[in-house]
């Protein structure tokens, strides 16, 4: 602050007396010319008039001797050094006091110089207005400072109070959730500031983090009844062939029945730990890739099998789609969703995959059947692992195919919705959508 | 032929050992990744099938510096690391196929066999023949008995991989894998109503069938 201060009061001093300097040259000049131009007589007559007139600026006009001849002043302060012709001089002046009687000394500044054939000139500028100006500023600002500080230092306080109000607000929150309550929410004050941010952040989080606690509360139990149940029936198969008298055919059969039911509970399993795995980033490998060749190949792949279920199976054509993706994923989601469709649509029905841009700019894989479709209440739900609505628990699948295609579109950063598919007389079917972000075709980079 | 197993389960090499041999293999066994690499640096195998979590060195290490050193002998790699990003890697390191465990046994037998045979022992080959079915693969074309046969190319690239392993057990897992490039379970029977298209259009007009369904395995393709 002091240094500031300095740095104000020099600056402006040096301001006002470069200022004066300017305006003492400048008058120098002036008589000078005149001098030039109308001789002696005409140099006495400016100096006279100028001396007369009030002003900060003082002038002398002396002889080649140095005796004054016209002026503010008596006397020189000093004589011009031989043989400059015009030079400054800093000196004491006396003057007649401002008020009252007797006289002050006042700091001056000069310019004098010879002028051709000898007469001295003399242009002299009291200080004291300069400096003043200087200390007149500096004062003002001592003062503006002063207000500022202590203005700042409540405006600290009274932020910092609020600061650690929103922060103990957050920490007692965060307290609460840690003590089991994952329900709790960070309060949002609705400013914008970064508090608001970090609040927004952590009620983000912890609703993450109750959706997947809750999840794999839900996972937990759905693996322990859809294990059990294969599991005893497996055991009490092999139970009975056991106990029944050795026989080589049906010894086969009971053997044949466990090798299916174990390679079913291993397909299980592996659904479950690739799950697991979609969930855990340092695993996936997405690159920039078209997706109009992923769904016309898919396609491909089941057009055949589709045919032979007695189902239509299309495809819609699209230019080329670029997306940040896994085409493995994408596929065995793609896959998953075919799978269904084919599964749930009644023979004589319709299935048709395609892909597009959708209207905010997002890239879509569709799958829509003319099957029963999935009421609108029970959609978010067949979306979780092991669910599977009540009327289809006797049809094969162990209910991780649309979990799958969920944790896929998540990892791709997208969203899996199940809308209205092709409508028929009988229902308005279903449609799978995986949506994925674009990416610009030539930079890379993903669009939203 | 000789195949080497080298899978520190003492149970799963045993089973392994058993069922090569019983499929007429010569099989030896080593139970971690040092000696894996000194027996396979040393004998001449024809085949190794090698974990890839092992003692004292990972199964991928082994097969890098083999290959490093010159040992070029077909790699079917077993894991229970199974992910694209692992098979990936495992065939950057030098292995020839990757089989991700679980597995059944008729499986591990058909990529072994697959292996052997698929080695370029004779130079690229341009025409395939068996029985009297020819591919030109230069043209493009396949004849049976002297006709031309249309296939779509995706028909094509099937018939392909089964002419190129006749004889051979191919599981429905290889066709998706080695045709298709997918890494997955599709749920749905989609390989078999492929096979059936392709039989429709190579055997169903002529005498003795080529293509045939191996239960519970797969197919092949044999005069």
């Amino acid at each position: 602050m002091f240094a500031l201060l300095s740095y104000v009061y020099y600056a402006t001093a040096y301001q006002v007396s470069q200022d004066a300097d300017a305006a003492i040259e400048r008058e120098y000049k002036l008589l000078a010319g005149a001098y030039g131009s109308g001789g002696m007589r005409e140099l006495n007559e400016q100096v006279v008039e100028r001396s007369a007139a009030p002003g900060p600026l003082f002038y002398v006009l002396a002889d080649q001797s140095g005796k004054v001849i016209a002026g503010d002043f008596d006397a020189l302060p000093r004589m011009p050094t031989s043989g400059q012709t015009s030079e400054w001089v800093n000196f004491q002046a006396t003057v007649d006091a401002a008020t009252g009687g007797g006289s002050e000394t006042h700091a001056t500044r000069a310019y004098f110089g010879r002028l051709l054939n000898g007469p001295i000139l003399f242009v002299a500028r009291d200080q004291r207005d300069s400096r003043s100006a200087a200390s007149r500023m500096t004062k003002a600002l001592t003062y503006a400072a002063g207000i500022s500080v202590a203005f700042s230092i409540l405006a600290g306080l009274v932020a910092a109070w609020l600061a650690s109000r929103r922060v103990e607000l957050l920490s007692e929150t965060t307290r609460q959730v840690m003590a089991g309550d994952l329900t709790r929410r960070a309060r949002v004050e609705g400013w914008g500031d970064e508090f608001d941010l970090l609040a927004k952040n952590l009620n983000d989080m912890l609703a993450r983090l109750e959706m997947l606690v809750h999840a794999t509360r839900n996972a937990g139990d759905a693996i322990a009844h859809d294990l059990r149940t294969p599991l005893s029936r497996l055991r009490q198969r092999l139970e009975v062939a056991l106990n029944a008298p050795p026989d080589a055919d049906t010894d086969r059969e009971a053997l044949l029945y466990a090798q299916d039911e174990t390679d079913r509970l291993l397909k299980m399993f592996n659904t479950v730990l690739q799950l697991a795995r979609l969930r855990s980033p340092e695993s996936w490998r997405l690159l920039r890739m078209d997706l109009t060749p992923i769904v016309e190949e898919m396609a491909d792949l089941f057009e055949p099998a589709a045919e032979e279920a007695g189902l239509v199976l299309t495809k819609g054509r699209a230019p080329a789609l670029m997306v940040q993706g896994d085409a493995q994923l994408i596929s065995q989601a793609l896959a998953n969703l075919l799978d269904n469709a084919m599964k749930y649509t009644p023979k004589g029905g319709r299935v048709h995959v395609s892909c597009g841009q959708r209207s905010d700019g997002r890239i879509e894989i569709r799958v829509s059947d003319s099957g029963p479709g999935i009421p609108v209440e029970d959609r978010e739900r067949v979306k979780e692992r092991f669910v599977r609505l009540e009327v289809h628990r006797t049809s094969p699948g162990a209910g991780l195919g649309l979990a799958l295609v969920a944790a896929v579109a998540e990892m791709h950063r997208g969203a899996f919705l199940l809308e209205d598919g092709l409508a028929t007389g009988h229902g308005f079917g279903l449609a799978a959508v995986v949506v994925i972000p674009a990416i610009d075709a030539r930079e890379g980079r993903r669009l939203i | 032929m000789k195949v080497l197993v080298v899978e520190d389960d003492l149970d799963l090499a045993r089973t392994l050992k058993r069922a090569l041999e019983e499929d007429g293999h010569v099989v030896d066994v080593a139970n971690d990744g040092v000696t894996g690499e000194t027996m396979a640096s040393d004998s001449g195998y024809d085949v190794l099938v090698m974990d890839r979590m092992l003692p004292h060195k990972e199964g991928q290490e082994v097969v890098r510096d083999l290959r490093e050193a010159g040992v070029a002998t077909p790699v079917l790699i077993l894991s229970a690391l199974d992910g694209v990003e692992h098979r990936v890697q495992g065939l950057n390191a030098g292995s020839n196929d990757y089989l991700g465990k679980p597995f059944s046994t008729d499986e591990l037998l058909a990529r072994v066999r697959a292996l052997w045979h698929g080695r370029d022992r004779n130079g690229p080959v341009t025409r395939l023949q068996v029985g009297d079915l020819e591919m030109d693969l230069l043209a493009r074309t396949v004849h049976r008995a002297g006709d031309k046969i249309e296939l779509q190319p995706r028909e094509f690239r099937l018939l392909e991989y089964l002419m190129r392993h006749a004889g051979q057990v191919v599981t429905r897992t290889m066709l998706l894998e080695k045709v298709w490039d997918y890494h997955f379970d599709p749920q749905t029977n989609v390989i078999d109503v492929h096979i059936s298209r392709l039989r429709a259009k190579i055997d169903r007009d002529y005498g003795a069938p080529l293509l045939h369904t191996v239960r519970g395995s797969g197919y092949r393709l044999e005069a």
